[in-house]
């Protein structure tokens, strides 16, 4: 089985409001797969279908090829967590784990793994939210799965927590689990996945490794003694994905695949030489506020 | 199954209002029981006392616990409108449990609940019987005990609807007000337009005629009360008091379909929707 999840067509409407549209995407055994975008995007409403949360209006899905014992393989935390107040940390904790059959040590692990162990007693209720996004991030531990399914796992943690998480994440995915994590933060994917899907107003726009698709590739500040002649030739080229046109240079970003180099030997085989060739890092940011516009 | 039992034992055991509202229940239908016993009324041929002795009060007494059994309806209601307000129905998908065992889960608890009534109501029978009976023998103390089942599959059905009551409307207070709504005046409403052949298969109707009468309303043979000039009028039998035409093993039959119609359409609720 190579396959951990596949996603075809998905479609899901509020009303007249498409909340996600035609998603295909995949998901191998080991990947670290982010699926990032927006506030409104459409990553909670896609792994709320895929939990079985919510009901699809077209498209299917298959975990583990459609084995029906796969769901008590996937540790899964969606949105806010959703636990019994009046219970113990401990007890809300037993439920999960009678769910997924999974001995009991798993709690303690769980609970030691997340920070937790000295509250183990306490009501949830009376925890802070930092603590109970850290106790729903226990539960998805709990029967060691091999899929875990995070919807912005950090919200609500302090700097110290945030770190914890994605170092328990780190942790969890070196031991050969595929993770897949809904998340608006670029950093945090970036840090943390290997591939990333980026959704759009529901649409996937973008599916592919992370140092494929958001690879910072470098603008080029380009000055020559005839600029005319210099932009022409960069309208030419198929090595150029953007131009910006300023005094006293002329700003352009290659292509992936093309260095500062290969431009500077294109402009000299064509008569132009190059006063000025600088080369200077796009923000993650930018980049991602690129392919979302 | 076992796994489900074990889960809603640890739900439902530490909510601390089911607690408070299963020892309210066992206090109340205590007292309304000592009460009407201390109760001195007596009439040519009949006492209160009469339907504390065995065989009697195999019948009396699952009556009166029947009056409780919606208290149990709302118990059942809470647990399952809890678990929409703390979107637990959900997390509990999410880790792994198919919708289905959702409502198995609290079927669990129905039963368990039903049990308890049933329990409650079996001992107080019996020590009221053996106080109150002078002549006991074995073939006395069990005639009439069938009820006890019939009572049995009464506070099931209560609870069944409750739960679907839950399942449609989410709020608690919401689905508690519609169900005491709709199990009166609503229903009683909607079976005055029917005729009496069809009003007799309402589920709340249904429902309340399987726990019988107390022997001192058969002397109303009409179920009809007049004023002393004979001007007013009254029907009694309108009121859910007096059971109409349909035998008790009819009714029982048909209070158990109602059962397992509640429980299908909830299960059907449960997969269709959005958690």
């Amino acid at each position: 089985m190579k396959h951990i999840l596949q996603i075809n067509n998905l479609c899901k409407n509020y009303n007249n409001i498409k909340a996600i549209n035609n998603i295909s995407l995949t998901v191998k055994k080991n990947e670290v797969y982010g699926l990032l975008g927006p506030n409104g995007s459409g990553k909670t409403t896609t792994l709320g279908v895929i939990l079985d949360v919510l009901k699809a209006n077209g498209g299917n899905y298959k975990w583990f090829d459609n084995n029906k014992s796969s769901r008590h393989k996937i540790g899964s935390l969606l949105e806010t967590p959703n636990f019994y107040p009046y219970l113990t940390l401990y007890e809300n904790l037993k439920i999960v784990a009678t769910i997924k059959n999974a001995p009991e040590k798993d709690i303690i692990y769980s609970l030691g793994v997340t920070n937790l162990l000295t509250r183990k007693h306490s009501k949830f209720s009376n925890l802070s939210l930092g603590m109970k996004q850290r106790l729903a991030l226990a539960s998805t531990l709990i029967g060691n799965p091999e899929v875990l399914v995070l919807d912005e796992p950090t919200n609500g943690l302090d700097p110290e927590g945030i770190t914890d998480v994605r170092n328990i994440i780190k942790a969890e995915a070196a031991k050969g689990k595929t993770i897949i994590l809904a998340s608006h933060i670029l950093d945090e994917v970036e840090k943390v996945c290997s591939h990333v899907g980026i959704l759009k107003s529901g649409k996937l726009i973008a599916n592919g490794k992370v140092k494929e698709l958001l690879n910072s590739n470098d603008l080029l500040y380009l000055n020559s003694e005839n600029n005319e002649t210099l932009l022409k030739l960069i309208k030419k080229s198929d090595m150029v994905s953007n131009i910006v046109e300023t005094k006293p240079e002329i700003i352009i970003t290659l292509n992936n695949n093309y260095k500062a180099s290969d431009f500077n030997e294109y402009a000299f085989n064509n008569g132009v030489i190059l006063n000025t060739i600088l080369t200077k890092q796009v923000s993650l940011e930018k980049q991602f506020l690129e392919l979302v516009k | 199954m076992k796994k489900l039992f074990v889960i809603e034992k640890i739900k439902t055991l530490s909510y601390p209002s089911f607690i408070s509202l299963i020892v309210i229940h066992f206090i109340l239908f205590l007292i309304v029981t000592l009460v009407i016993n201390r109760i001195q009324f007596s009439a040519p041929g009949f006492s209160i006392h009469d339907l504390y002795k065995f065989p009697n009060v195999f019948k009396f007494i699952p009556w009166i616990a029947s009056w409780f059994n919606i208290f149990l309806a709302i118990i059942i209601i809470l647990l399952v409108g809890n678990e929409f307000t703390y979107r637990t129905f959900k997390q509990n998908v999410i880790d792994g449990l198919e919708r289905t065992d959702l409502i198995l889960g609290k079927l669990i608890v129905i039963f368990s609940i039903a049990i308890y009534s049933l329990v409650l109501v079996t001992i107080s029978s019996l020590i009221f019987g053996f106080i109150n009976t002078k002549d006991v023998y074995f073939g006395l103390i069990f005639q009439n005990s069938n009820i006890l089942i019939v009572y049995f599959i009464q506070a099931i059905a209560y609870m069944s609807l409750g739960m679907l009551f839950a399942l449609l409307f989410k709020n608690n207070a919401l689905s508690i007000i519609l169900f005491l709504l709709y199990s009166f005046p609503t229903e009683p409403i909607i079976r005055s337009f029917f005729s009496e052949n069809i009003r007799q298969y309402f589920p709340i109707k249904i429902i309340s005629n399987l726990t019988p009468k107390p022997e001192i309303f058969n002397l109303q043979q009409s179920a009809n009360f007049h004023s002393p000039s004979g001007d007013n009028f009254i029907n009694i039998q309108g009121m859910n008091i007096v059971p109409e035409q349909l035998s008790l093993q009819s009714t029982t039959v048909i209070a158990i379909a109602y059962i397992l119609f509640f429980i299908t359409i909830s299960i059907f609720i449960m997969k269709k929707r959005n958690l």
